[in-house]
């Protein structure tokens, strides 16, 4: 693959390449445009347009002024919000779920094949089944209408992924470095902490990339289980669309949009590298 | 999974008059705990307002503003009745106050009503709705007409149209020549589910609401099956065919510039589209506001409520502002503030709608209001969740929607599909 | 006994229960998140069959009402649909899906100039979330006023791309709104195989005079089988959970036709407030996708056994 090179197949494996990019950078292209557009501008010519004249006033609107009922502060206190949630309950499932990863594949205990199957299992459930339970839950651990609630909801579903993921990379380090460790006198955490967390950096960060999308992204459980101005952004966001009696505000909608995609676009973007040598490194078998 | 009993209800508003009692004496600071789906537009700034006059009232307001859709919201209000902490007050409205009511113990506002001798101004139709079971449980707060019609100015020009119509052999007609003049998709409605919904109800009860009344309120099977219906269903069909071929689950407003200009012709919509449309810049002079089509000339009335419920709680200072919310949602100024607005009409059949900051269409609305409930042509609408619970609702919507976007259904289809989803939502 | 393969590391002559207490914090660290997880998995799955034996509507009630919640949600013309919808939407999205991220994987592997931006654009879909991408492509694929009106503005008048607004196309609209957010990842996890294709193998092919297409053919993508699976398994769970992208795209119509399970049991919990009816759509659903899983569980299981084996 690297030493092939007929000019014509190059020139049309170009052309291919620039034709997806361009196909894919379509929709984004059309939020862009949009977040620069006035409100009649859109709903007057349509959604998918030149601007008429620029206007950079959404951002501003989005930002800081758009009101939800009395709360006048725009989307930044929901943003931060949202911040809340997703990254501590990035970092903990993401932790956990290694922890967890090296235990079922390295150390090795009896059960770990049913209890892997069970949590794996997890990845297949939909959320909107889980709500109720969830809400019953909240509520004996006297956590309900809190971000901390949200963020343990997220733990714990993040762990069925984040478990996958470290355990399907862990199986491919040698069991004799554990043996060996083991032999050393080395335990359960020193093993951990001296010989695969220094291994781990490629899937961790895929992990961190694809938890931190999933939790930011969440819509239905940041709507029912918080209040507010507690709430996050992605219910932020859904006020801005269209309900019976308003004009959809697509203009402000779509700077509020690209603000809130910021965190996950800026995750991809530096992460998107290591992302794909985590991969390489055999991150899901 | 609490089942209240009707003599728990009942035994409320003693304790709750007993204990305003004391909380006036107590000077209890009041509060408002409300969970409602008015985050944005003329809703998000109504509901504002009444808060704004709750605290001036001496009140603390914290209002919960749930985005996204009713379900969304009722969600929320599920989520915290499951937790045990219900709010003080949330919006409800239709059968699913009585539906709702039946899961958590709510407040029992018969004292409130009859002190203020709020019943004496409501029509008899609300008081249905929001006192279920004789007594009542929820405080209308506005009400909207589902059958209106708005026909473009430039539109008309252009069809050289004066007359607007009355019933639905002239509307088809007008729809003919606003087509003939070079409109080719004269009906400017956008395809959601309760956009199919207003046009069966409005084709429905517009050609005889006494059998609306027996077909989608009480769902009587012979009436499901009368010619009426069938013609409802053709009635449908023709909208359908009117409106712009690929509206697919867009919303009305989409259409609004196009309506305006004249490129499209007449609107189906609530009260509320008057305010969009003013909010998307447009003049009162754009368009001109009429009852939907009638067969018999006398004024049919589709109607469409919000109210507000109060749930029970036990703090006092909750208790004060459940009182002091019930008392200000009845006044006369707090109602003119609030449907000034949202455009709506006030739920008090003695408002006053000659001053001004109201429309000429909100007082043509509550005009026809008045002369429907005195013909006992006031039917509720079925779009917006009046005429039946929610899943019954759902599954008439499911059969309305597929005929109106499957162009390769027939009438008869329609109809059969309807019974249908009757028959399996009922049991 | 918890992780001790060898006779060399038990505490010297200690006791049981000291020995426990040694391990308490790795017990702890180990099992708490696990049985955690995996209860809420066990424990939510059990309460959802539950409450869709009972009659319950707006709030979950105790109470036995057999199979009648099943009955008529099989009955139900939302359920028929939904479920021919996931098999389209299910097969047509993995295998387009798998299909373009292999391609744009071996495009990427030519080694042409900007691959790394390239690969950015092809991965940053993935950043989005659903309710953005179905309200985009729901514009782009209306044909009032996206390709269908920019294609025919450009010229060409017959052209008619109105899929999103005939009832018998529509699904298709969303298996292509699916492929482009997810595709990227499928991206992602070829061009990490085809790293790993080790360089010995392709020599081997050339000196045996086999040409790029053959080469990779014959050599490389076969090494690629254990990635597809794991790419199956991502596509798989995103196909069964879409429901943001569907609400927003088609909002499960026009009329019906784009329901999907997700968006039934949605329906019939919440928005009508038949829990009963809700939850017994939903375990159908995890019967249909245990139907689906089992097979390749089971398979596994026996290839671990014959590699354990051998």
């Amino acid at each position: 693959m690297r030493d092939i090179r007929p000019s014509w197949g190059r020139r049309l494996i170009a052309l291919l390449l620039v034709g997806f990019a361009a196909a894919y950078m379509v929709p984004l292209a059309i939020v862009v445009l949009n977040s620069v557009r006035s409100v009649e501008d859109i709903i007057q010519t349509s959604t998918i347009g030149w601007p008429r004249a620029l206007v950079l006033s959404n951002f501003t609107e989005a930002w800081g002024h758009y009101c939800i009922a009395e709360v006048c502060t725009g989307i930044r206190p929901y943003l931060w919000n949202s911040l809340a949630i997703t990254v501590p309950g990035t970092l903990m499932s993401t932790l956990l779920g290694a922890v967890a990863g090296y235990a079922i594949s390295l150390w090795r205990f009896r059960g770990d094949a049913w209890i892997f199957g069970l949590v794996t299992l997890g990845v297949f459930l939909p959320e909107q089944m889980k709500l109720l339970p969830w809400a019953i839950v909240l509520r004996d651990v006297g956590l309900s209408n809190t971000l901390t609630g949200l963020v343990m909801i997220h733990t714990i579903q993040g762990l069925s992924f984040s478990t996958l993921f470290c355990r399907n990379y862990y199986v491919a380090i040698p069991q004799d470095l554990i043996k060996a460790a083991r032999i050393d006198g080395a335990g359960f955490f020193r093993t951990f902490w001296r010989i695969v967390l220094p291994l781990s950096p490629p899937i961790l960060i895929v992990t961190v990339i694809w938890q931190f999308t999933g939790i930011y992204n969440e819509f239905l459980y940041g709507v029912t289980f918080t209040n507010g101005t507690q709430q996050p952004i992605t219910a932020a966001l859904i006020s801005l669309t269209a309900n019976v009696a308003n004009v959809p505000q697509y203009g402000v909608q779509s700077a509020a949009v690209l603000i809130a995609a910021a965190p996950t676009l800026l995750v991809y973007l530096l992460g998107g590298r290591w992302f794909v040598r985590g991969l390489t490194a055999g991150a899901v078998k | 999974m609490r089942r209240i009993s009707r003599r728990a209800v009942l035994a409320v508003p003693v304790g709750l008059l007993a204990a305003s009692r004391v909380a006036h004496a107590q000077t209890v600071k009041p509060r408002l705990t409300l969970i409602s789906q008015w985050s944005t537009g003329s809703d998000g700034a109504a509901i504002t307002a009444l808060g704004k006059k709750f605290e001036e009232r001496g009140g603390t307001w914290q209002h919960s503003p749930v985005p996204g859709f009713t379900t969304d919201m009722m969600n929320k209000l599920r989520a915290q009745i499951m937790a045990g902490d219900p709010p003080a007050c949330s919006q409800l409205k239709g059968p699913d106050i009585a539906a709702w009511s039946k899961i958590a113990p709510t407040v029992n506002l018969d004292a409130v009503i009859t002190a203020a001798g709020y019943e004496k101004v409501i029509a008899p139709d609300l008081a249905k709705i929001h006192a279920p079971f004789g007594h009542w449980l929820a405080m209308p707060l506005q009400v909207y007409r589902t059958n209106t019609m708005f026909y473009s100015k430039r539109a008309m020009d252009r069809a050289k149209a004066t007359k607007i119509p009355t019933n639905w052999a002239e509307f088809n007609e007008l729809a003919e020549n606003m087509k003939a003049a070079g409109i080719a998709s004269p009906f400017a409605n956008g395809g959601l589910r309760f956009d199919d919904g207003m046009k069966f109800e409005t084709s429905l009860a517009g050609i005889n609401p006494a059998v609306y009344r027996a077909a989608v309120m009480e769902l009587d099977a012979k009436a499901l099956q009368s010619k009426e219906v069938h013609d409802a269903f053709v009635q449908v069909r023709k909208l359908a065919n009117w409106q712009d071929p690929n509206v697919a689950t867009q919303h009305y407003s989409v259409f609004l510039p196009r309506f305006i200009k004249g490129d499209m012709g007449i609107l189906l919509s609530g009260g509320w589209a008057q305010g969009v449309m003013l909010n998307a810049g447009y003049k009162l002079d754009d368009f001109i506001l009429a009852p939907g089509p009638t067969e018999n000339g006398k004024p049919v009335f589709i109607l469409n409520a919000d109210a507000f419920i109060f749930w029970q709680r036990k703090e006092a200072d909750l208790q004060a502002g459940q009182m002091l919310m019930a008392d200000l949602v009845m006044q006369p100024a707090i109602q003119t503030m609030y449907s000034q607005i949202t455009g709506s009409i006030p739920v008090r059949t003695d408002a006053d709608l000659s001053g001004p900051g109201w429309s000429d269409g909100q007082r043509e609305a509550a005009k026809t209001l008045k002369e429907a409930v005195a013909v006992n042509q006031v039917v509720m609408s079925l779009g917006h969740n009046m005429a039946q619970p929610n899943a019954m609702t759902a599954a008439m919507l499911d059969a309305i929607g597929e005929y109106a976007h499957d162009r390769t259904m027939t009438p008869d289809q329609g109809v059969a599909r309807l019974i249908e989803a009757v028959d399996s939502a009922r049991t | 006994m918890i992780g001790s393969p060898t006779r060399n590391d038990r505490a010297p002559g200690g006791m049981l229960a000291w020995r426990v207490l040694r391990r308490l914090p790795e017990l702890v660290v180990i099992w708490v998140p696990l049985l955690l997880c995996a209860g809420q998995v066990v424990v939510f799955t059990i309460w959802t069959t539950v409450v869709s034996f009972t009659p319950s509507t707006l709030m979950p009630v105790t109470g036995w009402v057999g199979m009648r919640n099943y009955t008529a949600m099989l009955a139900s013309r939302n359920w028929h649909i939904a479920f021919d919808n996931l098999l389209i939407f299910g097969f047509g999205f993995v295998v387009l899906a798998i299909a373009v991220g292999l391609l744009l994987a071996v495009l990427l592997d030519q080694r042409i100039r900007g691959e790394n931006v390239m690969r950015t654009i092809f991965l940053y879909p993935m950043a989005v979330s659903f309710v953005v991408t179905g309200t985009v492509w729901s514009w782009l694929l209306n044909p009032g006023i996206g390709v269908q009106k920019l294609v025919q503005g450009l010229g060409w008048s017959g052209f008619r791309f109105d899929w999103l607004v005939r009832p018998d196309m529509a699904i298709y609209t969303i298996i292509i709104a699916a492929v482009w957010q997810a595709s990227g990842f499928a991206m992602a996890l070829f061009t990490a195989g085809l790293r790993s294709v080790e360089p010995d193998l392709i020599k081997a092919a050339q000196i045996d005079g086999a040409g790029p297409w053959r080469t990779y053919l014959r050599v490389v993508l076969p090494t690629l089988w254990p990635i597809v699976i794991a790419v199956l398994v991502i596509l798989l769970q995103f196909a069964i959970k879409a429901f943001d992208l569907v609400r927003a795209l088609t909002d499960g119509g026009p009329g019906l036709s784009t329901q999907l399970p997700t968006l039934v049991v949605y329906d019939f919990m919440f928005q009508r407030g038949l829990l009963g009816r809700g939850s017994a759509a939903a375990v159908l659903m995890l019967l249909t996708l245990l139907a689906v899983l089992a097979p390749y569980g089971l398979w596994k299981h026996w290839q671990t056994r014959r590699a354990a084996r051998a």
